[in-house]
């Protein structure tokens, strides 16, 4: 599968341990590590949990809402593809289940993201082998 | 087992033009850089026997093993130590503890460190701009970087949220901008002295980059070399050519790769952890420092810095660096030789940063000299705030 209208990157050598996650996108309904230990949520993929030091875990669907915990607009963008784009909003979100995610802001003025916005997961199909998660104002 | 034997100082420095060097091979620089340190200490380069970070760029192996390469290919004779530290473009500054404790120990006499960024390097090193922000853009991992991110947008995020906890402002970032310019307008080797002084007004009304990163928020993109060589007190006592100037602390600490897993990105405890390692160790206190050097590949690195290692409370660095506090003569002249915003930010620029600071120590600084400076505080960071170190330097 070539990937060739698609001009902004996509991820590479995400290891094979890493696909449920990326699955998840595809199916969009997004699932993240669970400690099967202590029970808590963990993002991005990380082989030990660093509350219990456990590294039995699953994948746990969550509440696909949060946050807006900080955020920037970029407007220099690092390849062409993405300068198309600019001004776009980038936004770490502290979700609902006590946990950081990172992505772009979707369907919204990027003017108008604020820390402290309530948003919620967005999933953007890429290409026909790849799902990113976004976000979007809830 | 290696234990301290002996006092160790910085024996030798050197600096090239900052700029660019494109046109010159890297490991012509490399070598002009290592000659001139020795020069400057009164050594040969036939005299080093160790080797802190990377030595002169090559084909295969010969980058994996550097202390190999300094060995009989390079130096004719066998090289006695070869280290290198982990903490991003201060790997080579951090480094300076690692040749200290080889000198200490025994392990080697002479250790130099050499940063060298020259001719038509792929990936961040590229003289095309475009090429290299593309490729530091790629440093944040494909969980980042799929969304557009940027250097600049990796550490924006982080001042975002500096000024939404505790009132920072885009003009009070902005002086620590014009603060280093002066330093630079000074340095007849900086990379943007000859621009000139800046203003307030200069920084906030500068581009926009990412959001509140305007363009004079952010370092240079240039190359250029630079060099330190470590020898004991003793013998740099014996040439009577410096102030033996030595590591009376010093201190790591390594947070985070993933930014979701730093439990603030505002507040950095490993960077506080680094600096009161250093601290404790020097046994030198906050109010005792007359000279700092810290990271500064944006304005805001420069507030972290100040923050974690204790000048003012955390949060009240905003109000600490107004009023010109960093300039020389101010409360804390910092980064006096312009920084990475205005002297150099080539390749592990982190070295410019230690240079600065025993140029001032030793009273070498001219027309930058901080009066009677005694004690000096460098730090470090690798990525955006993802691992940190500390020194404090003074006479030994």
């Amino acid at each position: 599968m070539t990937d060739i209208a698609y001009a902004k990157l996509l991820p590479e050598g995400i290891p094979s341990w890493h696909q449920p996650y990326w699955d998840s996108l595809k199916a969009h309904s997004v699932k993240v590590q669970k400690c099967s230990s202590c029970g808590a949520l963990r993002y991005v993929p990380k082989e030990i949990c660093n509350k219990c030091l456990s590294t039995a875990y699953s994948w746990a669907p969550i509440r696909p809402t949060g946050e807006v915990y900080t955020y920037t607009i970029v407007r220099r963008a690092p390849t062409a593809a993405y300068q198309a784009e600019a001004p776009y909003a980038l936004v770490h979100v502290a979700m609902d289940d006590g946990f950081r995610m990172i992505a772009a802001m979707k369907n919204a003025d990027p003017e108008s993201v604020r820390i402290g916005q309530r948003v919620k997961v967005a999933y953007e199909d890429v290409t026909p082998q790849w799902t990113l998660l976004q976000f979007e104002p809830a | 087992m290696p234990r301290v034997v002996r006092e160790v100082a910085v024996a030798g420095v050197y600096q090239t033009k900052q700029g660019d060097l494109s046109d010159r091979m890297q490991a012509e620089v490399w070598f002009e850089c290592a000659k001139g340190a020795c020069e400057d200490a009164g050594i040969s380069l036939r005299d080093v026997d160790g080797v802190v970070y990377d030595g002169p760029q090559g084909a295969g192996i010969r980058d994996k093993l550097p202390g190999a390469a300094l060995g009989y290919d390079l130096l004719g004779k066998p090289l006695r130590y070869h280290a290198s530290s982990s903490i991003g473009a201060a790997m080579t500054s951090a480094g300076l503890n690692l040749a200290v404790h080889a000198v200490s120990t025994g392990l080697a006499e002479v250790v130099i460190i050499v940063n060298a960024l020259a001719g038509k390097p792929e990936g961040s090193g590229n003289v095309d701009r475009d090429k290299a922000i593309a490729a530091m853009a790629m440093n944040s991992g494909p969980y980042e970087y799929v969304y557009g991110t940027t250097r600049v947008s990796d550490y924006a995020v982080l001042a975002n949220r500096h000024m939404h906890d505790f009132g920072t402002t885009s003009a009070q970032l902005a002086e620590i901008a014009v603060a280093q310019r002066h330093g630079a307008t000074l340095h007849p080797l900086s990379v943007n002295g000859h621009r000139g002084e800046l203003t307030i007004g200069d920084v906030i009304n500068s581009r926009m980059i990412a959001d509140p990163l305007h363009l004079l928020d952010c370092c240079a993109i240039n190359q250029g070399g630079g060099a330190i060589v470590v020898t004991s007190a003793d013998a740099v006592r014996a040439t009577r050519r410096h102030k033996p100037i030595g590591l009376l602390g010093y201190g790591e600490g390594h947070s985070h790769i993933d930014p979701n897993s730093s439990p603030s990105l505002s507040v950095f405890p490993a960077a506080e952890l680094a600096a009161n390692t250093a601290f404790e160790l020097s046994g030198v206190s906050r109010d005792e420092i007359d000279v700092a050097g810290f990271a500064d590949h944006f304005t805001i690195n420069v507030l972290f810095g100040i923050e974690s290692a204790g000048f003012c409370k955390v949060g009240e660095g905003g109000s600490f660096v107004e009023k010109g506090a960093l300039k020389i003569g101010g409360r804390l002249p910092t980064n006096t030789s312009g920084g990475f915003l205005s002297f150099s930010h080539a390749r592990m620029c982190g070295l410019f940063t230690l240079i600065e600071v025993v140029e001032q120590l030793r009273g070498n600084a001219g027309a930058r000299q901080v009066a009677d400076a005694k004690y000096g505080y460098v730090n470090g960071v690798g990525g955006a705030m993802q691992n940190n170190f500390s020194a404090i330097l003074g006479e030994v």
